[in-house]
């Protein structure tokens, strides 16, 4: 979880577009600092001594505010599981600045693919298209979809920047779009925006305002600096607007918007969608896949209206256009629905209270809860079983398991 | 809420209060408790208006017996209105607490031209044709005439107003300019007389600074003040500026037509007097035979303006007999006009003491000091004579006479310059004299004997120990308050050179190096590495016109601007205030709507002298008004501020040189500490306006090698000196680009407004309870 050294070296090497004649002209070992900035993962403690810029803590009240943030609103919520999402990605000049290493467009393309699957993987039964930005025109790089493979495979190919950057014709693009989709499904933009500007043929707030209309929600994670445009458009819309600080935030950031979000009041209603459960075909059996179009052996799903073979679920039938997922991708979904209550933290005085002296070990990993110093730690308690757990283990329990195992054992027991 | 400065209970009218206005209420109330003038320095943004409100009623509510007023002076319309919606709030919330008792009367005041209701005067363009526009109807005169013949228009609004006489008056409440015109609209009452008649009666009076300091207006609005009154100048940074403009007079070549013209004008006048009504004059030359006090009881309206700073006892005495018939006087002014305008057609500079002026005016012209001292009032009484009633066609021949009266009351601290020419242009001739105003103490002197209490305040008061030298008084109390924040929201980075990739040339704005084709392509190279990283508005200020155009040009010929409005637009402030106005507006559109937008700007004193004072008196003329108001560029507007230059001002300016002089001699205030204080404060009140609140964030970058230098550097307020870190004393470009790509990506994270345990911001009613009154001194540090 070291990770802050990583993020300084990233954040660090800042040239502009004339880098490479910035570069010719250092020397050798004044390249190696320049790029590294090492001295900037240091910092000065009270009496004037070094010492590395303490990140883990830092992490973890990022976290935790991240987690206050989502359960602010109440426990038991109906969330949108049925995602229509489209990613529009800034290919603008601005995108290939190259404060990220190796570019924003390179970090951002890493970073999406990572998404897509993880989107997929949390909210089986959503979909995603990607539209770019390029040249003040927005195009539409993959129709809506339900296959991670495609988007990221079309996203690869095209990641040439250049020219300005337009927000409203990519809103108005992707309008047109998300306005076609059934009702049951929540309309969802996500801009990855790498300019500070937008070149727009006319007056973006009436474009604003129409996806306000149409009950689109758009977040926007800017690479350089917040822009007061796109503020305005999240909270108009009712989406996030965040500002990646380096490499690894903006990772933090782009999966924060994986999980679903709260249903819109007005969408939430009563709804029967067709989905079909594939068969997994039998070990060995040969067959030609309708995604790929080239025989292959075995580990497929078999469509249960056409017969028609694919070869990863979740996805949509290539010939009758059905819904393929499994039941995990269904029960998947479930924990979004029932999450588990944040921990409350626990003040110091409580460790060295003698009467919860079987509390000095975390509950998750069994550690010890105290300091090296014999002083108590950082610590979390259940607010239900009044367990005690370490910061790891929170956020383990919150982001992969979903389960308290305090909680559990109480039930079994 | 509620809370205890001492024996004082304060009402506040917000839950919170932030530390730095609490310790600031504590220097307040020692100073009313002294009875003293103060100064105090505290930045914009932490809510220095709603502090010295609340305090100082709050004491006024404290002490009942004491028949105290507040007098809070503006700068502009803008700044009153939101003074008395302020206001407003706290009245309300100190009527919930203590009941009616509570009430008090407030009002703004401000000229006709922002009061009158009456439809067909306040449709004239400017504020000097509203006002004779007001005389036409409401001169006494007039009305007599009006009361014998019907067609002859009266203001209806007067005319109830004075019908109702002393029933004519407010309920105690807060009344802002809204309202006031409202309410006197509905009672029929005309607004401006009523807000002139009430300012005696109320507790809060809100005006702008001329009404005390120019003494043509003072001795009118203000003469009727107690002393136990508190006076506020706010946003007083320029206070003394205001002061020596008040009392200097410039005459040029039109004035001296113009007045020719009034001259002949008056004596058609006279002559058709003499010819119908001899009588009016003769009763004249009797009332000025005893004397000009007597003159006293003239009715409200007729009183427009009076005698410029005059001695009292200039007042008891009769007027010099030579001027007392009306053609004798016409013939000393003309004769005043002839040698004016003789003066001005020299060739080369001259330079004068008003003494030698006055000196060889009677030498050449036969016009003695005494004479000259009582023009002014001699004008006003043979104008009531000849009930004259368009004033704002006489204002060449008040100039003439507010120049002559200047002259002949004040040996010290004048001079009188005459140029041939504008040393920028010297080939267009263009004479002007010029009767220059060093001594800022002269204007302000009567408000500091007058008052009780003094209090100036602005966000950029530094150095704060000069002020006093320059104003001449003591203050009990001169206090620097910093800001308390939440994060580190301001960057200030002072550049020194060009980036280090390239030739690391020192940038200046130095006489010998701004012409420097290597400095211009530095600063040029600095703002275009800048427009690429700061999103939205970016402000940036040079030192003056022409180098703004010199800089431009070159720019332009160089293909930087070109390279500049790939990422932004490129707005320029030029001296026609509804292009800036204009430029102004779409600079903010630009900003709204993503494109992002730079604007090329002046330092306030660079502007011609009221010139942006004008578009906010009269933001009502302006179409676009809202722009005009304030121009501040926090939030988005100013992401960044870039002060090219140390904006000194002109030193071979003679005006700016005689005023050195006279600092010097009088004052022992050295030449080069006076120019680096002037010229820092303007760069203060330049990058000042960045921010105006805490939630904002904004970076200054201070784009002169000498600003490196401690003696400049410190003379910058200390909220902002707090900031500087010493690393970013002394940047190149590329370094301030990466400290200001760090900096927006921090500030675009969110934050926790209150702030954490160790660095409070924001004071419930607890949490001010528990801190005794001892350990809040070491927070306000």
């Amino acid at each position: 979880m070291n990770n802050g050294a990583g993020r300084r070296i990233n954040g660090g090497a800042e040239e502009d577009d004339d880098e490479d004649d910035v570069n010719g002209d250092l020397d050798a070992w004044e390249r190696t600092y320049t790029d590294e900035r090492s001295w900037e993962s240091l910092q000065e403690d009270e009496s004037g001594m070094l010492r590395p810029i303490d990140n883990q803590a830092l992490y973890h009240s990022q976290y935790r505010r991240r987690l206050r943030s989502l359960s602010s609103t109440a426990a038991r919520i109906q969330k949108g599981l049925i995602r229509y999402l489209y990613i529009v990605i800034d290919l603008s000049r601005a995108a290939s600045e190259m404060d990220f290493r190796p570019s924003r467009i390179a970090v951002i393309a890493k970073h999406v693919e990572t998404f897509i699957r993880e989107f997929f993987y949390q909210n089986p039964l959503s979909q995603v298209g990607i539209v770019t930005i390029k040249d003040g025109v927005a195009h539409c790089l993959t129709d809506i979809g339900g296959s991670p493979e495609s988007h990221i495979n079309a996203l690869m190919k095209k990641l040439e920047c250049s020219g300005d950057s337009s927000l409203q014709n990519a809103l108005d693009l992707v309008d047109g779009y998300l306005n076609q989709i059934p009702s049951y499904g929540h309309r969802e933009v996500l801009i990855l925006y790498s300019a500070l500007s937008t070149c727009d043929p006319g007056d973006i707030m009436d474009t604003i305002q129409k996806c306000r209309k149409s009950k689109i929600r758009c977040s926007v994670i800017g690479l350089a600096a917040e822009m007061f445009i796109c503020k305005h458009l999240c909270q108009e819309t009712g989406g996030t607007y965040s500002v990646a600080l380096d490499e690894s935030h903006f990772k933090e950031l782009i999966l924060e918007h994986a999980p679903p979000p709260p249903a819109i009041a007005e969408f939430a209603v009563a709804n029967l969608i067709n989905m079909g459960f594939p068969q997994r075909a039998a070990e060995g059996s040969i067959s030609i896949c309708s995604c790929h179009k080239e025989a292959k052996v075995g580990a497929g799903y078999t469509c249960p209206r056409c017969k028609a073979r694919a070869c990863e679920l979740p996805t949509e039938c290539c010939v009758c256009g059905l819904t393929l997922v499994s039941s995990p991708h269904l029960a998947r979904s479930y924990h979004h629905l029932f999450p588990i209550a944040p921990f409350d933290e626990v003040t110091s005085s409580h460790l060295n209270n003698p009467n919860c002296k079987l509390q000095r070990n975390c509950f998750g990993c069994q550690q010890s809860l105290l300091d090296p110093g014999n002083k108590p730690g950082p610590a979390v308690v259940c607010p239900k079983c009044k367990r005690y757990f370490c910061l790891d283990c929170d956020i383990y329990i919150h982001e992969s398991l979903h389960n308290c195992p305090g909680c559990d054992s109480l039930r079994h027991s | 809420m509620k809370f205890h400065i001492e024996d004082v209970t304060v009402y506040f009218p917000y839950d919170h209060i932030y530390p730095e206005q609490y310790s600031y209420m504590i220097e307040l109330k020692r100073t009313l408790d002294a009875k003293g003038h103060c100064l105090l320095e505290m930045p914009t943004g932490t809510g220095k208006t709603i502090a010295l409100l609340s305090l100082i009623t709050s004491y006024c509510l404290s002490k009942p017996q004491s028949p105290m007023k507040l007098i809070y002076c503006t700068r502009t319309v803008h700044e009153m209105e939101k003074t008395l919606a302020e206001l407003k709030i706290l009245h309300n919330y100190q009527i919930k607490h203590l009941g009616p008792q509570a009430r008090i009367l407030a009002i703004g005041l401000s000229s006709r031209k922002n009061l009158c209701v009456n439809p067909t005067v306040v449709a004239a363009k400017n504020r000097d044709s509203v006002d004779a526009g007001c005389r036409k109807l409401t001169a006494s005169w007039v009305r007599a005439l009006a009361a014998e013949n019907p067609d002859v228009s009266t203001c209806e609004f007067f005319e109830n107003y004075e019908k109702a006489a002393s029933a004519a008056v407010l309920p105690p409440r807060v009344y802002t300019l809204q309202e006031l015109r409202a309410s006197g609209k509905e009672k029929g009452w005309c607004p401006y007389f009523l807000a002139r008649h009430m300012v005696q009666l109320a507790n809060v009076v809100v005006y702008s600074y001329q009404y005390l300091l120019d003494p043509k207006v003072a001795r009118i609005i203000s003469k009727e003040m107690q002393k136990e009154s508190v006076v506020v100048f706010d946003e007083a940074h320029n206070i003394d500026n205001v002061c020596i403009e008040a009392l200097s007079v410039s005459v040029r070549r039109q004035t001296l037509e113009g007045a020719t013209r009034n001259l002949s004008r008056i004596s058609q006048e006279i002559d058709r007097f003499k010819a119908t009504d001899a009588s009016i004059l003769r009763a004249e030359y009797n009332r000025l035979v005893e004397g000009l006090a007597l003159r006293g009881n003239l009715p409200i309206t007729d009183n427009w303006l009076s005698n410029p700073a005059l001695p009292d006892d200039i007042l008891k005495e009769a007027v010099p007999g030579n001027i007392r018939r009306a053609e004798h006087f016409l013939h000393v002014l003309r004769r005043l006009v002839q040698y004016l305008s003789g003066r001005l057609d020299t060739e080369n500079v001259e330079k004068e003491s008003p003494v030698g002026f006055v000196a060889s005016l009677s030498s050449h012209a036969g016009i003695d000091q005494k004479t000259l001292k009582f023009c002014y009032d001699r004008l006003h009484s043979l104008m009531l004579t000849l009930e004259i009633t368009d004033t704002d066609e006489f204002l060449h021949i008040q100039t003439i006479c507010d120049f002559a009266t200047l002259v002949g009351t004040y040996g010290r601290g004048f001079s009188i310059i005459i140029e041939p020419f504008d040393d920028r242009m010297p080939h267009i001739p263009d004479p002007v004299l010029q009767l220059s105003c060093h001594d800022a103490s002269l204007a302000i002197k009567p408000v500091f004997d007058r008052f009780q209490s003094v209090v100036i305040t602005s966000g950029t008061l530094s150095p704060i120990d000069l002020y006093p030298r320059l104003l001449n008084f003591h203050p009990v109390v001169s206090r620097s308050f910093t800001m308390s924040l939440t994060r580190d929201c301001i960057c200030p980075m002072v550049l020194t050179r060009g980036s280090s990739c390239s030739d690391q040339l020192p940038v200046s704005t130095k006489f010998d190096m701004r012409s420097d084709p290597g400095v211009v392509r530095n600063y040029g190279k600095l703002l275009l590495e800048m427009v690429s990283v700061v999103p939205d508005g970016i402000v940036c200020f040079f030192v003056s016109y022409s180098y703004m155009d010199g800089i431009i040009d070159t720019w332009n010929d160089s293909g930087i601007l070109k390279e500049i409005m790939q990422h932004k637009l490129v707005f320029i402030e030029t001296q026609d205030v509804v292009e800036t106005t204009l430029a102004l507006d779409n600079y903010r559109r630009a900003c709204d709507c993503g494109r992002g937008a730079v604007f090329f700007l002046l330092p306030e004193r660079e502007r011609n002298f009221s010139h942006f004072n004008e578009i906010t008196w009269n933001s009502h003329v302006c179409c676009r008004g809202k722009v005009a108001e304030g121009i501040d560029f926090d939030r988005h507007y100013g992401r960044l501020v870039i002060m090219i230059g140390v904006p000194f001002q002109y030193t071979l300016s003679k005006i700016l040189l005689a005023r050195l002089e006279y600092l010097r001699d009088t004052f022992q205030i050295k030449e080069g500490d006076f120019l680096t204080f002037d010229a820092l404060r303007q760069a203060a009140q330049c990058v000042g306006r960045v921010i105006r609140s805490k939630a904002d964030y904004g970076m200054m970058i201070f784009a002169d090698k000498r600003y490196s230098r401690h003696d400049k550097r410190s003379k910058l307020p200390s909220w902002i000196l707090s900031h500087l870190q010493d690393a970013n004393l002394n940047l190149s470009t590329d370094m301030a680009l990466h400290i200001a790509r760090e900096f927006l990506k921090k500030m675009a994270q969110p934050y926790d407004k209150t702030g954490s345990s160790d660095k409070k911001t924001l004071l419930s009613q607890e949490e001010l309870e528990k801190l005794g009154d001892g350990s809040m001194h070491e927070m306000s540090y």
